[in-house]
């Protein structure tokens, strides 16, 4: 055996743990190997050092001090506070209240992520696009009473309602179908199909509503173009009349227009 | 009946004893808990003494040590020996301690102090023998006490306090298994390694 293996039973043979037969074969060595000797030698003086320190006293005030410092506490700790308790517990706790912290920020706080479309439901008030938000629809509306005259007409000949916005397009349609005055619709074979309707608009809603309107066929937009020129920038709402026609053509705009 | 059977009655009996005293603790009894820190302060004390170096800092910690096994008492369940619970606080303490006062310089203080032979009669116990040792005899004075207690303190953390449960103290691998929450192979290795520190150590400071 090498004195490295002999070596390696130092610690059993002081705690005694060594048996018989191997510890009489490291005595032998130890006789034969002055190097191990020596180890051996240091180790266990070492040994009988630290069995050999003093004991010391405490201090004879020592429990009257504890004491009386015990008489300043609460008895006990709670429970909870034993000491006892996993040393992974205030990890989990504070894990925890990070998760559910960022939750709560991520349900109020807008973001970009796309991930976020796997869960629709929970961002139910929130803008996701990073386009500017558009008017809501309500900005348009039907002006009930007297037409002004005086309101710029567009002529909107449809060829597709459904490329439309849901709500412009149900719109269009309720006006479309019933069918229009008889003294009217006499005039022509096709204006059974158009109708004027009379819209108030922002000026803000204005560009959202005719590329509505532009999906949905041809617009002749001139005379609105001519007063947004003179009014640049209107915030204020504006009336507009629209000529809606269904089936129409330039002609039966025209009657249209010169029958009003 | 054999003095093998009388040890272990008698250690049985104080095992009971020290558990009613436990129980009455546990109901708020402060004098059964002052009667159970006198079974135990010398050998805490001695522990905290030999891991921080210094009977000062050593004192503080063993009240520490009490008030915290007073205020968690009824945490024990007595599947343990109380000692071997009550070790457990102070293995905690002392590490807690033993951080709190590397943050402060203290032991390099300590150490600064020692050298220039300003604190070896304070930090060391009276009566021995004040003649250096030779190396080749190795016997105990006071001044090879100091040099133990240097050796100490340089050796890490984890490797002292097995020597001093084991080699000062005397428990049993079982019992510093459990203390320590180590399994017994695990508490072997690295008391042969702490060992073998120290060793060295104490060859550098007395060849």
């Amino acid at each position: 055996m090498s004195c490295g293996k002999y070596q390696s039973q130092f610690n059993d043979y002081l705690d005694g743990d060594l048996s018989l037969r191997k510890r009489e074969k490291l005595q032998y060595h130890l006789k034969e190997c002055l190097g191990c000797y020596r180890k051996w030698s240091s180790l266990h003086k070492t040994q009988e050092i630290l069995q050999q320190l003093p004991t010391l006293d405490p201090p004879e005030h020592l429990s009257a001090v504890v004491m009386a410092r015990l008489k300043n506490r609460r008895l006990h700790r709670p429970l909870w506070f034993s000491g006892n308790l996993p040393r992974w517990l205030p990890l989990g706790v504070g894990a925890t209240l990070l998760f559910l912290i960022s939750v709560g920020l991520w349900q109020v706080m807008p973001s970009q992520y796309p991930w976020q479309s796997l869960f629709p439901g929970s961002r139910k008030n929130v803008v996701t696009s990073t386009r500017p938000a558009e008017p809501s629809q309500e900005t348009f509306k039907i002006r009930e009473g007297d037409s002004d005259s005086s309101a710029p007409v567009m002529v909107l000949r449809v060829k597709d309602f459904s490329r439309a916005d849901q709500e412009l397009q149900s719109m269009l349609r309720s006006f479309t179908r019933p069918p229009l005055p008889e003294k009217t619709s006499s005039s022509t074979p096709h204006a059974r199909s158009a109708r004027l309707i009379q819209l108030q608009v922002s000026g803000q809603r204005l560009p959202h509503l005719l590329r509505e309107l532009h999906k949905i066929g041809h617009l002749d937009q001139s005379q609105v173009e001519r007063q947004k020129l003179t009014n640049p920038g209107q915030q204020q709402q504006i009336s507009i009349r629209i000529v809606v026609v269904s089936n129409g053509s330039d002609v039966e705009i025209r009657q249209l227009r010169e029958g009003k | 009946m054999g003095t093998e059977s009388l040890a272990h009655h008698s250690s049985s009996v104080k095992r009971q004893e020290e558990q009613l005293l436990v129980d009455r603790c546990r109901r708020g009894d402060r004098e059964s808990f002052a009667q159970l820190m006198r079974l135990h302060e010398k050998q805490i004390y001695n522990f905290t003494y030999r891991m921080l170096g210094s009977e000062g800092e050593a004192e503080d910690l063993t009240q520490d040590i009490f008030i915290a096994a007073f205020r968690g008492i009824r945490s024990f369940r007595g599947e343990a020996k109380f000692s071997t619970w009550l070790y457990r606080i102070a293995l905690n303490q002392a590490r807690n301690r033993i951080k709190y006062l590397s943050r402060r310089n203290f032991f390099a203080r300590q150490r600064r102090r020692a050298d220039y032979g300003t604190n070896t009669v304070s930090e060391t116990p009276e009566g021995l023998p004040d003649s250096a040792p030779t190396p080749e005899q190795w016997t105990m004075t006071k001044d090879l006490a100091t040099q133990v207690q240097k050796c100490l303190d340089q050796i890490p953390l984890r490797a002292r306090q097995i020597l001093i449960l084991r080699d000062i103290q005397g428990f049993s691998y079982d019992e510093l298994s459990e203390m320590l929450s180590l399994k017994s192979g695990t508490v072997k290795s690295r008391l042969h390694r702490a060992r073998a520190a120290l060793r060295e150590c104490l060859s550098e400071k007395l060849e």
